[in-house]
Parts: structure tokens; C-alpha cells; sequence
């Protein structure tokens, strides 16, 4: 097992050298003009460009650029942004945002696990009943209604009613309720949904025909032999979560003016922002390639089934 | 085809009649009471010292010589104090210059600086630094140097005598063209060649390389003539202005506290030299990304000012707050079409050169219909035909820019006044282009190749092929297809077959303006320019035949001697006129279609207006307005303009 | 199988005796499927079952509809969903006789633009959802069965993951103008690799039972139990993927359009729609009623049906 991890763990540096290689080849492909603000394009001349483009050091060869890159990210130095927050020190805007998004994520992946699988329990607790019902009427709505409309509706009238702020602030507890909820709400549809589905499929089990043959009450059978062995699918989705925690939601930021990382990696990336793209490139990567490793263990850990070893 | 153009026009007719006789009866304003009235108003009023307002886009430095950023602008012109400042009337008086003086041909201005004055840090605490007029003349060397990569730089450095050859010399160096001038060596000459020099330690003058009689107007725009302390900027380098802690301030407010895409406060600097007129203890700046929620915060009280878009215009029309809506009064901007005269289309590209196709264009487009998008009301309020706004430049008389002759013809011209004029236009340009057959002389089928953003087929035949490129703004398609819709009813469907296509890169211009060097890639598109200071010169030095802003690449040399001659002309007057020869034969050709005004809907406030500097080309200024406890009605709104119209003229 | 003990023990007595009495016997296809069972038919019973319920016959009735109406209307109708006004006074006009569904904020017509949004979007959302699971699915079976393919296969996830589509969705729209063939592109580059994980993992879970292993110590080719065994096992979730994969489809429609390789922004579709009227919802809210319905009313039977069908497909269900 030991041997195992640590072999996975190198393959997983790999895959991150990889990955960032790629993107990085991939961004020195895109036009030069992406890195000029509208103004420059518009009223500079080629000489004022070109001093522009020196400055950053765009024009030097690609390789020139990693191996600069590289050498100063070993000396902790993450550079600037250049188009996006144009000269704010990289390490500076992470360590602004990613807790703001870091600590709503979180509470809204925890509030999403609790709720939705108990909501999920429920379903399949009274299944073909009202609790079936109610539960799969919410799966239904979340997925059905466009996010945007009820995100909205969440935002302006339900605030209203409950006379909660309209938009976060980092001093008022009771304006993170809202952003936490929202975020949490497709999260909650969705272990509910495939905790029905697995325990479900779980029921039609030998062994579960047998438990119930023994006689045990039908809650024990479902509490202590069903349960147990539908999360096992789901316990390799939970650390992929991490990543969602860190990378933020463009729409509920914006709604509630969160000042996190929401929608930041796009942003960057339609704004050529090489500094600030690979700096993001590489910590997803880390993270989500670690969650994936996570996921495995975790796999290997509750089912017994599943051996991960290299022979 | 008449007919519902004629409908327009009633409908239009009887919509501005309607608010004309709305507003009249509404609330007779008797100029002759408005100052009383106005008293009264301000009188009923209780005031609190506190003002929460709010922007939309993320910024990131406020280092002031490289923001691109309207807030960052406005918050560093709220902090940073120049050499003059504009009064309640927009006539300049004194601010950190005590005094001024400027020779015959306003070529060389020499102010005299405030004495004894210090720089605050972001606690309001005063520094050691010393405001001298030293402070202004390293404000230039800052931007002088291509490193620092000063926003905006074309129209200072063109003007301050000299720092054109400096901020090139140092570039030559960067680049490695010049390898014998030592960096150090051409940065010690800088007050040799550059045109700016403290006199003393309280006296700055600068040198210009033209006569500039608008150089105040420049310096309330201009953020490149504000003051820098040299030595404190140098020692941070690039962090300099990166947050409110990497800052000097020396204005009515500091910025005391600084979240990044979250809040800004400023707060009232107790060692300002005017500090008992500025009303205000903080302003406090939100970022509230989505519109909807502006509104919604201003009407729970927790904003005291939001603006009202077209739609939430219609919704609020009928509601509690029907009588708090107030328009939005002027914007010296103006959106207009701008036409490729090198585009790769053959088909457009041979029109375009005719003038009587550019002419039925400039018929075609219903100037009042795309006014209509923005503001419902009064969309006629937005028709603009010149480059240059209204309203702000004056002669010494004080007779408008835009009223001058022959540029009258233009600004009081009615384009949609003939409906066929257009189609008339339309078959005068093809019976010059195009054979008997329909098939257009000198073009053959071929492809155009506008990618990334779109490539088609052109057959050489009519209809006339036109490609119109926008942004994927919400708006901007609507506002694009409106102008397909308009273009085509006008000037018929078998004459021309506009195409839209989108840029979604999120970079409209770096995608349309194709490779660093090559062509452009449209055949008309939609665009804005702005009068920045109290000048002509400002746009139309721009966009001459060899001008940086002529990206359509038409040849106009006529227009070119005119403006020569305007630079070059003796005295302000003369120059105007010079110049409105220029834009009018500019705009009589068609070169380019200005349409509307950028000006848009509505807002919502709990400030008083006009209790501020009038801020005619910069940005607002919070020193002396006074905030309300209860929002502005519509009522109190329209007594208060006319009081202060009274008092202006006066 | 369950021989009682003594039974089993004869057995083995005779096998001692006599190791002639059993032969191995070579793999036969035709053999292999024999079976005790009467004239059972996998598929009539899954649809059996399925139509059992009534909600499952009306909601396709609904569906078909939709479809119908989607494909039929932009043959037959006359209104031009395109036709702007540039008279003000036609804009935002409320449902009447002329427009069932009232005017834009141009003056075009809604119903009409619904149904076209419609089809658009169904010929979008089908090519998605064919590329995703199709491929998802095949790629998913090979990799979770087959253990040479893992490592490959993860560091092919791992990168394709990591690199943001973004990044070579906006290279592509550099590269490439608005066409349908680099919209299938972007769309076929980067979901099914989600589903092939998916499916992976499933497969995971399912490779070691020991129908498989038995099935191995016969001799059965590896191809062969993963078509036959392992396919057929999970046919529940391929289904149910596919079916949540179309009303998933529409609505990333809007995300590809906002990177430059989607349907061209100005395209009539049901996602462009819905997200452009949200700026006039408080003020026109008919404007949005028709797309968001027919996008929920999408949404929900695609979940239902994909959800009894699941169910039907089941064999355990079968009885």
C-alpha cells in the first residue's frame, strides 16, 4: 500500500507538470493583441505596443518564459497579473480571496452532504409516498428551472421575507446564509438523487432480501446494511467537492458580491492573462488531482472489493 | 414602408408633446422664484454626513497614471487634488494653485503652488513629504518613462514641449536601438529637454508644445497632470498604489479602508486646506456587480444612489418611487458607426469609397428608434449628429461648438425627415457602381475572411453585401439587430444585405483589429468617442487621414488642412472655427455616422444636485455636496436646475 | 446450484473414482446461452414494463409533442421568429390574438421564437448527449474493465480535467470561425471523458463479482463479458445518464456561446432565451413564461422517463 501511494503520488506530480506544460504551450498561441487594454489597441501606435509587450516580456521564446517562470516560482515569487488585476502581486489576490470562497464552499458542501442525504434517506424511507414525493419534486425543480430564476427569486424576495442583506459582507453572519444556501441547493439534488438511486439498487441485494427475511424492521435494515454500502459510490465524489470549494460560483459571487475566486479562472483566461492563468492552472491541478487520489483511497478504504495496488 | 415610418414619427411626435405638456403642468418653475424656491428646498432638508454609492467592475490598482478604471478615476480625483478645480458653475478656481498666469499664446502657464501643504498616508496622518511644485514636475517624469506604462499617455505627451523625444529616447534605450545613451544620463537631462520646471519651491510651469487655451480643462480630466511624491513612488516600485497603504494622498479624502472587489471608504482629510467646505465625513464604495441589486439595495435604503436601466425604468414608473426617478442629464460621449474604407469585403469596400452609399446609410439609420433603447421617454433627447458633444466647448462669446457654421447644418439636421431619402442615395451610388445587370463594377465572388470573427461569401452581385461587427453585450445585439432592421426597411433589401457578427472573445478590439499590424476586421461597426476636455482638437486630432483613432483608414486630406490649420490658428476663436470646417466636412461626406449620445436611462438619489463642483470633463466630485436623509424628488430635482441655470447665468 | 452436501459429496467420490466422467468442454457460443428459461425477451420486457405506468404513456405523449412541435412548426408557419420592428410602439407588446405569447424588446414574435429556440437547441442537446454517453459509455467499460487501460485512461482524465476547457475552447474560436463542426468539436472534447469516469467507477465496483470471475474461468472472452455482462448491468444508468444529459445540454449551450465556439450569440435558442429575458422578468415576465416552461416541462420528462426506464430496464424488475 505504502509503495502503492507513493508511486501514485509521483504519477500525480507528472500529470500536474503535464497539464501545466499544455496550458502554458497553449497561452503563448494566442494573439497578441488579447493583451492590449481596448485603449491600446484603439489609439497606440505599433512602437507604444511594442514597448508594451517588452515590458511584460511576451516576446521573448516561449521556453525563455517557463524557464523565468519557473525559477521564480521556486523563489515563492508568483508574479503579477498583468490584464486582470494588472500589477496586483498574484500571492496577494489569492490570499484575499480564495478563504472568502474557501469558507462558503465549505459550509455549503457540508450544509449540501447532511441535507441531501438526508433528504435522500427520506426518499427511500417512504418510497411511492409523500416523502418520495416532496424529495423528488425538489430534485426536479433544482434541475428544471433555469438556476438563474430562482437564484434570482432567492436573492430579492426571500431576503425580503426573512429580512436578510442583500449582498455578503465579511462582518455579518447573517448575510452568508443566503450565498451558502444557494450554493448549496444543486448539491443537496444531487446526493439525494444518487443516494435514492444506489440505495435502491442496493435493495434488490441478496443480502438485503435476507435481512429482511431474518426479520430485522425494515429502518435498521436500511440504516445499518443498505446505507453503509450505497456510499461507498458516492464516497469517491466527495473529495472531487474540494475543488469546487476553492474554484467558487461566477453567478452567486456576482449576485451577492463575493469578493472570491468565482469565475476568476475564466475571466483570466479570456483576458490573456498568462501570470494569473498558470498560477490558477497549477493549484486546480494540485488540488484536483489530489482529490482524485483522495477519492480512490477512500474507495479502496470502504470497499472491501476494491483492491488498489499496481499488480 | 412610409407608413410606418410615419407612424414613428406621430407616435414620437405625440410621446415628447406628451412630456413636454407632463412637465409643464406638472410643476410650473418660475425662473424668477427658482432661487427662493430652491432655498426653501434645501432648507427643508436634514443632511447626514455619510454617502454609500457603489461600482460595477472589479479594479485593481490605484496607482493613478495607469488606472483604465472609471472608479479608480473618480476615487483618486477625489483624493488626489490637482492644480485647479471647477465650482459649482464648472469656472475653474484655485485648488492646490493658489494663482496662475498663461502667456499670449497660451504656451507656457506658470502656477503658483499652495504653501506648507504635507501628504497624508492612508490613516490621515501627515508625512514628512512636502507638496512642492517639484511634486508636479516628477508627476511628468513618472509618465515620461515607458516602464511605468502610463494609461492614456498620446494627448500629454504630444503637448508638454519635449516629452514626446524623452519618453522615445528612453525607449530607444529599452529596446537596444540605442546603445550609446546611458539610461541614467538621459533620466538627470529630463528637466533639460522636458517642458516643466519648478520655478522655485511653490512655482511650476510648463511649456507647451502647441497653444493650448483648454489647459485647465485638461488638467481637470487628466489624471497624467496630478502630482506624484517622486521618491516614495520609485522606492515601491510597481506596488506603488497596489492598495489604499501604498499611497500618498493630498485631496479633500484619503482612502481609509480598501477590499479588494468589495468596498472602498474614503474618508475626510482633517489636514486638507480646504477641509471646512467638504460636507462629507466618508464615501463609502460597494461593488455590486449585478444592476438588479443596486436597485433593490437603494430602494431598502442601504445604497444612496442607483441608476435606472430602460427596464427597471417601465417597472418603477407607476410605484412608490415614480416621483424619485430622475434623468440622467448629459454625457459628452458619443456613439457612432465607423466605416472601414480598407475592409476585405469587395463589395462593401467599393461602396464605401461612394459617397452617396455612405449618405444612404447615414439616412438609413433611425436615430431616434436606437435612442428609444435607452431612454423610453424622450428618445429624441438622445439624437446627436457631431463627433464633438454639445454643450461643451464654447467660443469666447459662449456660443456653442456645435452651433457654429458650417457645423450648424449638421447638429440641426433631421436625417430621418425624408423616408426615401435613403433609397434615393441608394440608386444614385449603384447607377455609378454597378452594371445593368445588377453585378457591381470591378468585383468578382470571393470569400471574406473577417476571422476570427466570421468569413462569408460574397457572390459580386446586388444586393450589397455589409458586415456589421458588435460584442456579444446583451444590448449590443439587440442594438445591432435593430440597425440590420432600420438599414434594411430604409434602403431596401435588394440593395443591401447587412450580416451581424458577433465578437464573444471578450476582447472586442483585439479580435476586430486583427493581427497587431493588420487590417481590421469589419465593415462597420459601432463605437464611441468621447470630448475630454474643452477642445476640439481632442477628437478630431485623432482621427486625421494619418491620425491613431483612423482605424477605417479612409483619406481625407482636405479635412486633414483643415485641421492643420485650426492647430495653427492665431487665436481660440479662430481655431474653433477652423475646426468645425473640419468635422462638418467630415460629416457631410459621411465619413463616419455619429448617432446618439452614450447618455443612458435614469438614476435614483439621495444627493443634492448642484451642491457640487460642476465636474463637466473629469470625474465627480464629493467636496461640498450635500446628502439628504429622504431620496430627491423629480419636483425638487427640476427647481434646483433651474436656480442653479439662473445662477450660472448670472 | 445449491446441491444438497451428501449430493455434493457423491460427487466427488465418483470424480475420484473415475476422472473420465467429466469432460472440459470448448467454449460455444450457442451453448453458452442456453438456458431453462421460456421464450424471455430482455428488451419486450423492459418495455413492457415500462409503459405499464400511465404517467410514463402521457409524459411521452408530451415529449413528442414538444418534439413535433419544435420540427414541424419552422416548416409550416409563415412568422419570421427574425422580423425586427424599429417602430418603438410594436416593442414589448403584451399576448394577444396576433402573438400568442406577445412581442421582444424588438418586436419579434415569442411563440414563434420558442418553438425554433426549441428545435435549435434539441439538435444541439441530442448531438451532446449522443457523443457524451456513447463514447463515455464505451471508453468507461474498456477502462474500468480492462486494467492495463487505467493508468492511461486517468492520466488522459487527469489532464483533460485539469486543463481548462476554457483555454482551449477560446484557442478554438481563434482557430476556427462559428460552425457546426467546431461546435461538436468543443462539445464532444470534454464531456465524455466525465462520463467514461463515471462509468469507470461503476464498473470498478461490479468487475471483481463473481458472475465475472466465473464467467472468466469458463473461458469467455474479455470482449465478450463486457458487452454481455457488464454493459447490460449498468444499462440503467446509460440510460438515465442520457436522459439527464439532454436538459444538461441545453443549458450549457450558454456557457459554450459565451467562449465564442457555441450557436452564434444572436442564434434563437431556448438557453439564449431564457438568459436574455431574466434583464425584463420583473417587467415582462411573459416574455419568459413560454422558453422556461418548455425547457422545465423538457427537463422533467427527461428525468422522469430516464428514471423509469431505469426502473423497466432492470431485469430484477422484469417478474
Amino acid at each position: 500500500m505504502t509503495k502503492y501511494i507513493l508511486k501514485r503520488i509521483l504519477r500525480s506530480l507528472v500529470t500536474v507538470v503535464i497539464v501545466f506544460f499544455v496550458v502554458f504551450m497553449l497561452l503563448r498561441f494566442m494573439p497578441l493583441n488579447g493583451y492590449f487594454p481596448d485603449e491600446m489597441v484603439k489609439e497606440a501606435d505599433e512602437a507604444t505596443r511594442m514597448a508594451y509587450l517588452r515590458n511584460l516580456g511576451l516576446l521573448d521564446h516561449p521556453l525563455v518564459q517557463l524557464g523565468r517562470f519557473v525559477k521564480n516560482l521556486f523563489k515563492g515569487d508568483l508574479g503579477r497579473s498583468i490584464t486582470v488585476y494588472p500589477k496586483v502581486p498574484i500571492a496577494t489576490l489569492l490570499v484575499e480571496k480564495i478563504p472568502v470562497t474557501a469558507f462558503l464552499g465549505f459550509w455549503s458542501m457540508l450544509l449540501g452532504i447532511v441535507a441531501g442525504l438526508s433528504m435522500g434517506l427520506m426518499m427511500v424511507r417512504f418510497r411511492s409516498r409523500i416523502g418520495d414525493t416532496l424529495g423528488n419534486g425538489y430534485i426536479m425543480f433544482v434541475r428544471a428551472v433555469p438556476s438563474l430564476l430562482y437564484l434570482f427569486f432567492i436573492q430579492i424576495q426571500i431576503s425580503k421575507w426573512f429580512n436578510l442583506p442583500l449582498v455578503y459582507y465579511d462582518d455579518k453572519p447573517l448575510s452568508w446564509i443566503l450565498p451558502i444556501v444557494s450554493l448549496a441547493l444543486s448539491s443537496i439534488a444531487w446526493y439525494a438523487l444518487w443516494l435514492r438511486r444506489f440505495m435502491v439498487d442496493e435493495e434488490n441485494q441478496d443480502y438485503v432480501k435476507f435481512a429482511t427475511v431474518k426479520g430485522l424492521p425494515k429502518k435498521q435494515v436500511l440504516k445499518k446494511h443498505v446505507f453503509r454500502n450505497a456510499i461507498i459510490p458516492l464516497s469517491a465524489y466527495l473529495p472531487s467537492d474540494l475543488l469546487n470549494i476553492i474554484s467558487g460560483s461566477l453567478v452567486i459571487e456576482t449576485l451577492y458580491a463575493i469578493p472570491g475566486t468565482g469565475g476568476l479562472l475564466t475571466t483570466a483566461i479570456k483576458n490573456q492573462d498568462n501570470n494569473l492563468v498558470q498560477i490558477l492552472v497549477l493549484m486546480y491541478a494540485v488540488v484536483s488531482i489530489l482529490g482524485v487520489f483522495l477519492g480512490d483511497l477512500l474507495l479502496a478504504f470502504v470497499d472491501p472489493r476494491i483492491k488498489l495496488t499496481d499488480d | 414602408m412610409k407608413s410606418v415610418l410615419k407612424r414613428v414619427l406621430a407616435a414620437l411626435i405625440v410621446l415628447s408633446m406628451g412630456l413636454t405638456a407632463m412637465v409643464a403642468c406638472d410643476k410650473p418653475v418660475d425662473p424668477a422664484n427658482a432661487a427662493a424656491d430652491a432655498q426653501e428646498i434645501l432648507e427643508s432638508k436634514e443632511y447626514r454626513d455619510t454617502y454609500k454609492t457603489y461600482f460595477s467592475t472589479s479594479y485593481s490598482s490605484l496607482n493613478y497614471f495607469s488606472t483604465s478604471y472609471a472608479t479608480v478615476r473618480e476615487i483618486v480625483t477625489n483624493c488626489i487634488d490637482g492644480l485647479v478645480e471647477p465650482d459649482v458653475y464648472g469656472n475653474y478656481v484655485a485648488s492646490l494653485a493658489e494663482s496662475w498666469e498663461h502667456n499670449d499664446d497660451y504656451t507656457v502657464w506658470t502656477f503658483k503652488i499652495r504653501e506648507g501643504l504635507k501628504w497624508v498616508d492612508h490613516t490621515g496622518a501627515e508625512t514628512e513629504y512636502a507638496l512642492t511644485a517639484e511634486d508636479f514636475v516628477d508627476g511628468i517624469k513618472y509618465i515620461g518613462d515607458p516602464l511605468n506604462g502610463a494609461y492614456s499617455l498620446r494627448v500629454v505627451r504630444n503637448l508638454i514641449a519635449g516629452l514626446y523625444d524623452y519618453y522615445w529616447g528612453l525607449d530607444d534605450i529599452d529596446c537596444g536601438l540605442d546603445t550609446e545613451t546611458n539610461r541614467a544620463d538621459l533620466e538627470a537631462s529630463f528637466s533639460d529637454i522636458v517642458g516643466v520646471k519648478a520655478l522655485d519651491e511653490y512655482t511650476v510651469q510648463y511649456t507647451l508644445e502647441s497653444s493650448a487655451p483648454y489647459f485647465l480643462s485638461l488638467i481637470e480630466s487628466s489624471m497624467l497632470l496630478l502630482p506624484v511624491e517622486y521618491e516614495y513612488a520609485m522606492a515601491l516600485g510597481e506596488d506603488f498604489g497596489v492598495d489604499n497603504t501604498k499611497m500618498l494622498y493630498c485631496g479633500p479624502y484619503y482612502v481609509s479602508e480598501f477590499k479588494r472587489d468589495k468596498l472602498i471608504k474614503l474618508t475626510k482629510n482633517e489636514n486638507y486646506w480646504d477641509a471646512d467646505k467638504v460636507t462629507l465625513n466618508t464615501v463609502e464604495y460597494q461593488m455590486i456587480p449585478d444592476g438588479t441589486t443596486s436597485l433593490e439595495m437603494f430602494q431598502r435604503g442601504e445604497l444612496d444612489y442607483t441608476s435606472v436601466e430602460t427596464e427597471a425604468y417601465q417597472s418603477l414608473q407607476n410605484g412608490e418611487w415614480a416621483d424619485n426617478l430622475i434623468p440622467n442629464e448629459f454625457s459628452f460621449s458619443t456613439n457612432y458607426l465607423w466605416l472601414d474604407f480598407s475592409g476585405a469585403n469587395p463589395e462593401y469596400n467599393t461602396f464605401v469609397q461612394n459617397e452617396n452609399f455612405r449618405k444612404a446609410l447615414q439616412h438609413a439609420v433611425n436615430r431616434t428608434s436606437l435612442g428609444a433603447l435607452r431612454e423610453p421617454v424622450d428618445p429624441a433627447r438622445l439624437v446627436r449628429n457631431t463627433i464633438n458633444a454639445e454643450g461643451a466647448i464654447f467660443n469666447s462669446e459662449g456660443v456653442d461648438y456645435t452651433q457654429l457654421e458650417p457645423l450648424a447644418n449638421v447638429t440641426n439636421a433631421d436625417y430621418s425627415k425624408d423616408p426615401a431619402a435613403a433609397r434615393t442615395y441608394m440608386e444614385a451610388a449603384i447607377a455609378e457602381l454597378c452594371n445593368e445587370d445588377g453585378t457591381i463594377k470591378g468585383v468578382s465572388a470571393g470569400t471574406v475572411d473577417y476571422l476570427p470573427v466570421i468569413k462569408t461569401e460574397v457572390d459580386g452581385k446586388l444586393p450589397v453585401t455589409l458586415i456589421y461587427v458588435g460584442t456579444d453585450d446583451e444590448d449590443e445585439i439587440i442594438l445591432a439587430q435593430l440597425f440590420e432592421a432600420m438599414v434594411e426597411e430604409a434602403i431596401g433589401k435588394d440593395y443591401i444585405d447587412v450580416e451581424l457578427a458577433f465578437d464573444t472573445s471578450g476582447d472586442f478590439y483585439g479580435t476586430v483589429g486583427g493581427s497587431v499590424d493588420g487590417p481590421f476586421n469589419y465593415d462597420i461597426y459601432w463605437d464611441s468617442l468621447s470630448t475630454g476636455y474643452a477642445d476640439p482638437s481632442g477628437i478630431l486630432g485623432r482621427i486625421t487621414t494619418e491620425g491613431v483613432e483612423n482605424v477605417g483608414a479612409y483619406n481625407v486630406p482636405e479635412y486633414d488642412a483643415l485641421v492643420e490649420k485650426a492647430l495653427s490658428a492665431e487665436t481660440f476663436d479662430e481655431r474653433l472655427e477652423y475646426f468645425a470646417q473640419a468635422e462638418a466636412f467630415l460629416l457631410e461626406g459621411a465619413y463616419m455616422i455619429p448617432v446618439i449620445s452614450s447618455l443612458r436611462g435614469y438614476h435614483m438619489s439621495y444627493e443634492i444636485p448642484f451642491t457640487g463642483p460642476r465636474c463637466l470633463y473629469g470625474n465627480v466630485r464629493y467636496k461640498g455636496v450635500k446628502v439628504a436623509t429622504e431620496a430627491l424628488t423629480m419636483d425638487e430635482y427640476e427647481v434646483l436646475e433651474a436656480a442653479w441655470t439662473a445662477g450660472k447665468n448670472k | 446450484m445449491n446441491l444438497p452436501e451428501n449430493k455434493l459429496r457423491t460427487l466427488q467420490k465418483s470424480l475420484e473414482k473415475d476422472p473420465a466422467l467429466f469432460t472440459p468442454a470448448a467454449f460455444s457460443l450457442a451453448e453458452s446461452e442456453k438456458t431453462g428459461a421460456s421464450n424471455y425477451s430482455y428488451w419486450k420486457s423492459t418495455l413492457r414494463t415500462f409503459f405499464r405506468s400511465k404517467s410514463v404513456v402521457v409524459l411521452c405523449a408530451v415529449v413528442a409533442a414538444i418534439l413535433v412541435m419544435s420540427f414541424l412548426y419552422p416548416l409550416f408557419s409563415s412568422v419570421d421568429p427574425t422580423k425586427v420592428s424599429i417602430n418603438p410602439l410594436d416593442w414589448n407588446h403584451r399576448p394577444s390574438l396576433e402573438h400568442p405569447f406577445g412581442t421582444d424588446g424588438l418586436g419579434r414574435d415569442i411563440f414563434a421564437r420558442a418553438w425554433y429556440g426549441c428545435r435549435n437547441s434539441f439538435i444541439l442537446a441530442f448531438c451532446i448527449a449522443l457523443s457524451d454517453v456513447g463514447i463515455g459509455m464505451i471508453m468507461g467499460a474498456l477502462w474500468g474493465y480492462n486494467k492495463k487501460l487505467d493508468p492511461i485512461m486517468i492520466e488522459i482524465y487527469n489532464i483533460m480535467t485539469n486543463v481548462p476547457s476554457t483555454v482551449y475552447l477560446v484557442l478554438l474560436a481563434y482557430i476556427m470561425n462559428t460552425s457546426y463542426l467546431t461546435l461538436f468539436i468543443s462539445m464532444a472534447s470534454r464531456g465524455w471523458i466525465v462520463e467514461a469516469r463515471f462509468f469507470r467507477n461503476r464498473i470498478l465496483s461490479i468487475r471483481d463479482a463473481e458472475y465475472n470471475i466465473a464467467s472468466q474461468c469458463l473461458g469467455t472472452p474479455m470482449r465478450r463479458i463486457a458487452t454481455r455482462n457488464i454493459i447490460p448491468h449498468i444499462i440503467s444508468l446509460i440510460i438515465m445518464e442520457a436522459a439527464l444529459c439532454i436538459p444538461y445540454s441545453i443549458g450549457s449551450e450558454v456557457f459554450l456561446g459565451f467562449v465564442g465556439v457555441g450557436m452564434p450569440v444572436d442564434a434563437i435558442t431556448l438557453g439564449n432565451m431564457v438568459n436574455h429575458g431574466r434583464a425584463s422578468f420583473t417587467l415582462h415576465p411573459y416574455q419568459m413564461l413560454l422558453p422556461a416552461a418548455v425547457l422545465c416541462i423538457i427537463t422533467i420528462a427527461f428525468y422522469f422517463l430516464g428514471n423509469k426506464f431505469a426502473d423497466a430496464s432492470d431485469p430484477r424488475n422484469h417478474v
